[in-house]
């Protein structure tokens, strides 16, 4: 809203905003700092802040207790193989609805996207049993294969939303010039499509790095990523706060950065386009 | 012979995604729904039983744990991230410093698995490291919050970190509403010399109204769906006291071996959100006919 605040009532709401940022940034927080205490000063009566001795301990010990790098290894092949498959399959599918539409198209990619609101429980039978008979249990292909099933919808409305923007006379232009309709998504679509291809590669990136329910239940000591090994380390009584906060930092760390360049992908995914 | 192609090619790419949307979700949740009136317990068996694994299931006393506290968690979720997720957005709205630096951090919660970001709040919620602990140190020696251990108030606990996780994603729902309103239509009011408050009262949250009803949705499909957030702060427990629908099917029917019941209890989310998202949907496809 374009309207003049006075500057007192400003200070005053910035720093609301900043309190409340603080209190939610909080547990984040929290977890970073914890991840460089002994265990002994984790759970130190007070809490202590910045008064301690910062140690990288943790981190040489998590790494080499549980081969940290082969679960953050896992972590990366699985989000990024299911982003790149799934891309893969959903761009000539966005293309086609964004400059063949059809009368059924809205209706098509309305309804693929509702398909991503539907519980993972609805599928998770089929899911299971197929894996048992293919022996595809806590195999990283087999779950690559899941995640980027689940995320397909997301992939292809998004990706539908930015070719949308592309002005579909420069394809014209193309065609007129006789490129084939290989040439024409290779060398004049993609290169235009190429900053909507690449925040729907983060926001899917992001989704599928996060993706705990089928992690944890398809997965077990060969290829879990990360959310199943912190979900695994969670000791009920705290002896482990330390540690288990530097795994959670390590886990959390790209996504973190990755989070912050997101943002807009992030709401607009998540809300399924209710947020442009 | 080369138009046709043309023809068929938009078609044809299109394929595989819809096939695969087509098979994978409802092509499995069908095969889910007819597990649920078989007599499958290990192993996939197909003795029809009719409905009689939905009797079972609502005679279950976990099962209905389970959706009395999906009741009082999604009610309490949905309406505390909405508040909260408005009173941010609009306290954004009032040109903040540095906004840009604040928007991020608000979305982090969102942005990060539960999943990890639960190892924190297990700590906070713990009363003899955490909060509890930390209060009686500064000399409130009576403050109690022990909730995570409270069989009766550790679903409280999960509402807690659910809000945490969503309220400002839930204001930048808002705060995207919030700056579609008509600046023309505001300035209008400030001549007639409304005040601030009255002019989002009475102008502008009415306005929202479409942002309202996509947070619903939204916030009420996460809330059905909620798993990894119990997992994370409490495993179900203490006992069973937390359960949710999402965790009651994976743990009831993979330890107990029970497909059938399991398959029933999926069936039952899936009814609940088809419920939220039809509705929503049609009206969706109804105004888009329209513009």
């Amino acid at each position: 809203m374009a309207r003049a605040v006075t500057t007192n009532r400003k200070i005053i709401t910035s720093a609301a905003a900043w309190t409340i940022a603080l209190i939610i940034f909080f547990p984040i927080f929290w977890t970073i700092l914890t991840s460089f205490k002994t265990e002994a000063q984790a759970i130190n009566d007070p809490p202590l802040f910045f008064n301690f001795d910062w140690t990288l301990e943790n981190y040489a010990i998590v790494q080499e207790r549980s081969d940290y790098m082969k679960f953050l290894w896992n972590s990366v092949i699985v989000a990024g193989g299911s982003t790149l498959l799934g891309i893969l399959i959903a761009i000539p599918a966005a293309w086609s609805m964004a400059f063949v539409p059809s009368k059924r198209t809205k209706d098509i990619l309305l309804w693929m996207l509702s398909t991503k609101m539907l519980p993972a429980v609805g599928v998770l039978y089929p899911i299971s049993l197929i894996f048992v008979e293919f022996n595809l249990l806590d195999t990283r292909g087999g779950l690559i294969v899941v995640l980027m099933l689940i995320n397909l919808p997301i992939i292809v409305w998004m990706l539908y939303t930015y070719f949308r923007e592309i002005p579909g006379e420069i394809l014209e232009a193309a065609r007129m010039d006789g490129a084939t309709l290989k040439e024409e998504i290779l060398y004049v679509l993609t290169p235009m499509a190429v900053p909507g291809i690449a925040s729907t590669v983060l926001l899917n990136f992001i989704l599928a790095w996060n993706e705990a329910f089928w992690t944890l239940n398809l997965t077990a000591a060969n290829a879990a990523p990360l959310t199943a090994f912190i979900a695994s380390y969670s000791s009920p009584e705290g002896l482990f706060f330390a540690k288990l906060s530097a795994a959670s930092t390590m886990a959390i760390a790209p996504i973190l950065i990755l989070g912050w360049f997101s943002q807009k992908q992030l709401v607009r995914g998540l809300t399924f386009g209710a947020v442009k | 012979m080369k138009d046709r192609l043309q023809e068929w090619v938009p078609r044809l790419v299109l394929a595989p995604s819809f096939l695969l949307v087509l098979l994978f979700v409802y092509g499995f949740i069908l095969y889910t729904g007819y597990l649920s009136m078989t007599d499958s317990r290990m192993l996939p068996s197909y003795g029809f039983v009719g409905l009689e694994n939905y009797q079972k299931l609502f005679a279950l006393r976990h099962w209905n744990t389970a959706l009395t506290n999906l009741a009082i968690f999604g009610i309490l979720y949905i309406l505390i991230s909405s508040l909260l997720g408005l009173f941010l957005a609009i306290l954004l709205d009032q040109k903040i410093r540095a906004e840009g630096l604040i928007r991020p951090i608000y979305l982090y919660p969102m942005a990060l698995s539960f999943i990890v970001t639960g190892t924190a709040w297990k700590w906070f919620l713990d009363p003899g490291i955490g909060l509890e602990n930390v209060m009686q140190q500064w000399g409130w020696e009576n403050f109690e919050f022990n909730w995570i251990k409270d069989r009766d108030f550790a679903i409280y606990t999960v509402v807690l970190a659910a809000v945490w996780q969503s309220s400002g994603f839930v204001m930048a729902m808002f705060l995207a509403g919030l700056r579609g309103v008509d600046n023309e239509i505001i300035k209008a009011a400030q001549i007639d010399g409304a005040s601030g408050f009255r002019i989002y009262r009475k102008i502008i949250i009415p306005m929202m109204r479409p942002v309202f009803l996509s947070a619903f949705v939204v916030l009420a499909h996460l809330a059905i769906k909620a798993y990894d957030l119990v997992i994370a702060l409490t495993g179900g427990g203490p006992g069973r006291a937390t359960e949710l629908p999402a965790t009651f099917m994976y743990s009831y029917t993979f330890t107990r071996n029970q497909m059938g019941i399991g398959a029933s209890s999926a069936i039952i989310m899936l009814i609940m959100i088809f419920s939220i998202i039809v509705p929503y949907l049609y009206s969706e496809l109804k105004s888009g006919e329209q513009k």
